[in-house]
């Protein structure tokens, strides 16, 4: 068994020169993307990422005299492929501002306190439902230094390893009922409405967690498909 | 279903995510993997040239016997147990990054070659290329450095500076832009 992975709609996908993200006109190419047929290579990728980064716990928002401020948030995210079966043993990173919007970064100096409990990062693997669980707690919106009023909506960064090396995937999810998604040039830059929803997390009632957390959960699609290949 | 929409990794992915050592494939929990040990090593600039510090790069390629890590691989069994195939580097402020890797031996039906992929602050989309090694016959036959239009294949070709070690300029766009692959 194997993956094949067909072209996305391009409308699921973000556009690459967004106005008014001042980078992105500077970055991405001018070229034609070259088109190139699938080998082996594309379609293996690697399994064991975990034993070269090491993994981090999935419960960031630490507790008692340590407990970040910010509301407390238990995450709830499940990983598929396009087929909707589950991606497990999938390694997962994920980073996030605190909650006043601050990361832990040289490159984020000056906009808002650091929360000294709070390093914002996470480094997991899923089960075999393809699922993982995070205790962290809602990020803070904060402002871009492009100078002209644009504010991050709160949202929570996460970085994926699939099975095959096309699968790889950088995202970012949102909160419903934002103010701020509507005019984020990040989220919007995603042409299509529906694909933009799905970047949405939902939030269910917060119950059946034991710390008594806000709930969130949230589905993301890796490419792909199971494929039976043709030895030659 | 629809897959995922990308977004960038932004400006603060974190440090602590390119963990030292990540960008050392030669080892793997102490052992050494087989086969001659390689840098690659560049620069990588956006239009107007400027370095970009803080970009992240990913490599995944074959073992020196041309053998990927991977179930799909029909020689999987024969892989090098100590060699994973995938490092993460990144640039510094001068906009170079530096692997440490093994030369990769032909897989099947490809010459030698070692897939990137950068990720920064201003991508929206993860930016792929592949990279191949200057002297090689049988890049000439290779069926993705053949999809790239022969002008530009020079730009994915490392070049040799010392023995074992290979330059790899990236350049995101404009004047001797990488060729990127759209998959």
């Amino acid at each position: 068994m194997s993956t094949a992975i067909a072209p996305r709609d391009e409308r699921t996908q973000p556009i690459r020169i967004v106005p008014g993200y001042p980078q992105t006109p500077w970055r991405n190419p001018q070229e034609p993307l070259v088109k190139r047929p699938p080998t082996l290579s594309e379609l293996t990728g690697p399994l064991e990422v975990a034993k070269r980064v090491k993994l981090l716990g999935g419960d960031i928002a630490g507790h008692g005299e340590k407990q970040a401020i910010g509301q407390l948030m238990h995450l709830k995210v499940r990983v598929m492929d396009e087929d909707g079966a589950p991606v497990g043993g999938a390694v997962v990173e994920v980073w996030q501002a605190n909650a006043a919007g601050r990361y832990i970064h040289p490159n984020d100096d000056e906009h808002a306190p650091v929360d000294a409990n709070f390093y914002g990062a996470a480094r997991l693997v899923t089960d075999e439902s393809g699922a993982f669980e995070l205790r962290t707690v809602k990020p803070g919106a904060y402002p871009v230094p492009t100078k002209d009023g644009w504010w991050r909506p709160p949202h929570v960064h996460f970085s994926l390893f699939g099975k095959v090396w096309l699968q790889r995937l950088v995202t970012q999810m949102y909160f419903p009922g934002e103010p701020l998604n509507g005019q984020d040039r990040i989220l919007n830059a995603v042409p299509d409405a529906q694909a933009r929803q799905r970047l949405i997390a939902r939030m269910v009632p917060p119950t059946g967690n034991p710390y008594n957390a806000l709930v969130f959960e949230h589905q993301i699609v890796l490419r792909g498909r199971r494929a039976t290949v043709v030895q030659p | 279903m629809i897959p995922t929409g990308e977004a960038t990794i932004g400006p603060f992915f974190p440090p602590r995510y390119v963990d030292a050592g990540a960008n050392d494939l030669t080892q793997l929990e102490g052992r050494a993997a087989q086969g001659e040990a390689i840098e690659i090593l560049g620069c990588v600039r956006q239009e107007d040239s400027a370095p970009l510090d803080n970009l992240v790069l990913e490599i995944w390629q074959a073992d020196a016997k041309g053998i990927y890590r991977h179930p799909a691989d029909p020689r999987q069994r024969e892989a090098d147990p100590n060699f994973l195939g995938w490092g993460r580097a990144a640039t510094d402020k001068q906009g170079n990054y530096r692997f440490r890797t093994v030369r990769p031996g032909a897989p099947a039906g490809r010459t030698r070659h070692v897939n990137f992929m950068v990720m920064f602050s201003g991508l929206m989309r993860i930016l792929k290329t592949t990279m191949f090694f200057e002297g090689e016959q049988a890049n000439d036959a290779d069926p993705v450095l053949m999809a790239v239009p022969a002008a530009r294949r020079a730009l994915l070709v490392a070049r040799q500076e010392a023995p074992g070690e290979y330059r790899f300029e990236l350049k995101l766009r404009g004047a001797h832009e990488t060729p990127f692959f759209d998959d």
